[in-house]
């Protein structure tokens, strides 16, 4: 049976390199191309026409904008908005490069840590960038939860510090390893479906396509999740705490 | 679109959970062998103590987390 991990492995079609570093091309490289050629190429034809009864392609540009808007308003509130071209960038990217990867014999750049790890560490960076640039030095009042009591402070102000480091880990694993597992689990059953041959072999067949169906619900949710959580982070480094907690304190 | 569906809502929400309770340990635990290892040669202790404080963040990042559900 085949390494079911094999697929995830990356070779140089044009190998190259700038001053030392490597930056050959491989298979993510020229899916990334593709993707923000699709995404591109959907925006901008869709918003070419701007009639008052939209077109498929318009309504379907319209619901998505539409989605990612009222994901902004939920959880930052209208400052939030400021937010959205780099928001609704990376769901798009997200959501694409997810959604691509299910075709077969295509290549899942968000099962690759580093892909994922980039984008992570970019938005958490952006979010302590933007609270000291709003609050200054207070912002590290977001180390201390509203409420405690001055006695717990030693204990709480560590474990506040552990969960906000492990923000852009979670953020990382999380889309990396759902997307990394689901194809996993496709490779085993399509080696299964090999293996078992015509007697036995139909059926892991037919649990890769109800995994297939699954994965593609999967692909949407971590996309959601990924920019929600972005969206969460933004917000608690504009209004400290957050607005989620504002809500449960008051 | 399926994530406005409530039931996948509902499932991205659980997800999130256990990768905040993991991660929140890998940070806690890994700060805590560095010291150990590089900064203090203060033995076991600080791994100890890092796990002990790392299972503490998680659950606060799950709790913080679930918190947000019962927004109105």
């Amino acid at each position: 049976m085949e390494n079911p991990l094999h697929p995830f492995e990356l070779h140089n079609y044009i190998p190259l390199s700038l001053f030392g570093i490597d930056i050959s091309l491989n298979k993510a490289v020229f899916l990334m191309w593709l993707i923000i050629a699709m995404v591109a190429g959907l925006l901008i034809t869709a918003g070419s026409s701007r009639r008052l009864v939209p077109t498929k392609l318009q309504s379907l540009a319209e619901l998505l904008v539409d989605f990612i808007r009222g994901m902004i308003l939920d959880t930052m509130g209208k400052d939030g908005l400021k937010f959205f071209p780099f928001i609704a960038t990376l769901f798009l990217f997200i959501l694409f490069s997810n959604l691509l990867g299910l075709i077969p014999g295509s290549y899942t750049v968000t099962s690759q840590i580093i892909v994922t790890a980039v984008f992570a560490i970019t938005v958490y960076a952006m979010s302590l960038v933007v609270g000291f640039v709003r609050h200054g030095v207070k912002f590290f009042g977001i180390l201390v939860p509203p409420g405690t009591p001055a006695w717990l402070l030693p204990l709480m102000m560590p474990i506040e510090l552990i969960s906000q480091l492990a923000r852009p880990i979670s953020l990382a694993v999380r889309l990396f390893a759902n997307m990394t597992a689901g194809h996993v689990i496709l490779g085993v059953l399509f080696g299964l479906a090999i293996a078992g041959g015509a007697l036995i072999g139909w059926l892991p067949f037919a649990f890769t396509i109800a995994m297939n169906a699954l994965e593609v619900g999967i692909a949407f949710i971590q996309a959601y999740i990924f920019t929600v959580l972005t969206c969460v982070y933004l917000g608690d480094a504009i209004t400290l705490h957050g607005h989620g907690d504002a809500h449960a304190h008051s | 679109m399926p994530s406005t569906d409530p039931l996948y809502a509902g499932l991205g929400q659980a997800v999130r959970i256990g990768t905040e309770l993991l991660a929140a340990l890998i940070v806690g635990g890994g700060l805590g062998w560095v010291a150990d290892t590089y900064l203090f040669a203060s033995g076991p202790w600080g791994l100890v103590v890092g796990l002990i404080l790392g299972a503490a963040a998680g659950v606060r990042s799950a709790y913080r987390a679930a918190q947000r559900w019962s927004k109105p």
